[in-house]
């Protein structure tokens, strides 16, 4: 097999293989180039909430005035803490808290939940699973890296590098060479 | 190349690269695992961490066998400069955008330690608030100017999603943090 037909194969399979990740790895390159406009992996509520007058107590029985008022289930208490004379919060599972103003009884409940597929390809491409899904994503930036050679050279002719092809490699090269010229010096 | 079937050449593939976490001998798995599910309840606790200290470990882990309180560090700050300290506490915050710090709790109202790491280096899941850390790190002291307190404070404002005034801060400010190490959180003290 002449060595084009070995790279077409190579490019076809591997990037075929590659799909999944590339995909993932594009949709989280988009949620987190925009960090300073949201939050890419969580969703937060707070709503407002009232609980009156708050009874003088030990922060034990205040935790449990919250936890009575607010209907919470106490196996979902995990604890609280004085930030003040008047600020107090519950922390409840999953990052669930109750921030309460002991002076007014006024809360704000706020609630976190994972963005559902973000949080999984953003945890994935930003590697927090440490350990061997280092060693994966390595396997993967290799596997790009093959994908821009085999792409690059797998055609002859006019459709090749030597014809069309050095026009778009030289203007995508341009792009990243602009800003490094322009913005990085 | 062409007598492998297409399917028999991706399942291999897909093998090898399953194959690589079998080969790992490391706590990374089940701190891995443990960290997928950072937030719930029932993270996995089958890891290497000394019997000290139980509980799902970040970075290093925690080594030291006793704990300094975070009100000692607090109250004398310049003692501990630059000095290696086992602190333990509740998680009061977390950093919503990277979890590349938390907040403990002291034994006093208003007492807290930052404990930060760069970003990437360790992530701690915003639904490990409320959850007990024990956290091993180096005692920083940052002096800082009235303009660099403003913009510190304008900054901290930002990432909490709060409004900033510029003339709340006025005078230079002292931070005192923990340049994290190691960390294991686990539910309960």
């Amino acid at each position: 097999m002449k060595w084009r037909g070995l790279f077409r194969l190579v490019h076809r399979d591997v990037g075929s293989f590659c799909v999944a990740l590339t995909l993932a790895y594009g949709l989280s390159g988009l949620a987190v180039n925009h960090l300073d406009d949201w939050n890419p992996s969580y969703r937060f509520e707070t709503r407002r909430v009232e609980l009156g007058a708050i009874p003088p107590g030990t922060p034990a029985e205040l935790e449990a005035h919250v936890v009575r008022a607010l209907a919470f289930d106490p196996k979902h208490v995990r604890g609280h803490v004085q930030d003040s004379d008047t600020a107090f919060r519950v922390f409840l599972v999953g990052g669930e808290e109750v921030a309460l103003d002991l002076r007014t009884g006024s809360a704000t409940h706020k609630t976190v939940a994972r963005r559902a597929v973000l949080f999984q390809v953003n945890a994935l491409h930003l590697n927090h699973l440490k350990g061997v899904w280092t060693y994966v994503a390595d396997a993967f930036a290799i596997a790009l890296m093959v994908l821009a050679i085999t792409g690059m050279t797998m055609m002859k002719g006019d459709a090749g590098l030597r014809g069309r092809g050095k026009w778009f490699v030289g203007a995508g090269l341009l792009v990243p060479l602009g800003f490094i010229l322009y913005v990085l010096q | 190349m062409r007598s492998l079937a297409p399917a028999r050449l991706a399942v291999i593939l897909a093998a090898l690269l399953m194959a690589v976490p079998a080969c790992d001998k490391g706590p990374a798995r089940g701190e891995a695992a443990a960290k997928l599910a950072a937030g719930a309840d029932t993270a996995a606790k089958a890891t290497a961490e000394p019997a000290a200290a139980p509980g799902t470990p970040y970075g290093a882990g925690v080594k030291l066998a006793a704990a300094t309180s975070i009100a000692e560090i607090l109250g004398a700050p310049e003692t501990f400069k630059g000095k290696t300290v086992r602190v333990e506490g509740m998680i009061t915050d977390v950093c919503a955008q990277r979890g590349c710090w938390m907040e403990l709790a002291g034994e006093a109202a208003g007492e807290k330690l930052r404990f930060k790491v760069d970003d990437g280096d360790m992530v701690f899941p915003v639904e490990a608030k409320g959850k007990y850390a024990v956290a091993e790190g180096v005692v920083a002291v940052n002096e800082l100017t009235g303009d660099d307190a403003r913009a510190y404070a304008e900054y901290q404002a930002k990432e909490a999603g709060k409004e900033f005034d510029p003339a709340s801060v006025t005078d230079p400010m002292r931070i005192v943090r923990l340049d994290g190490v190691g960390a294991v959180l686990r539910d309960q003290k």
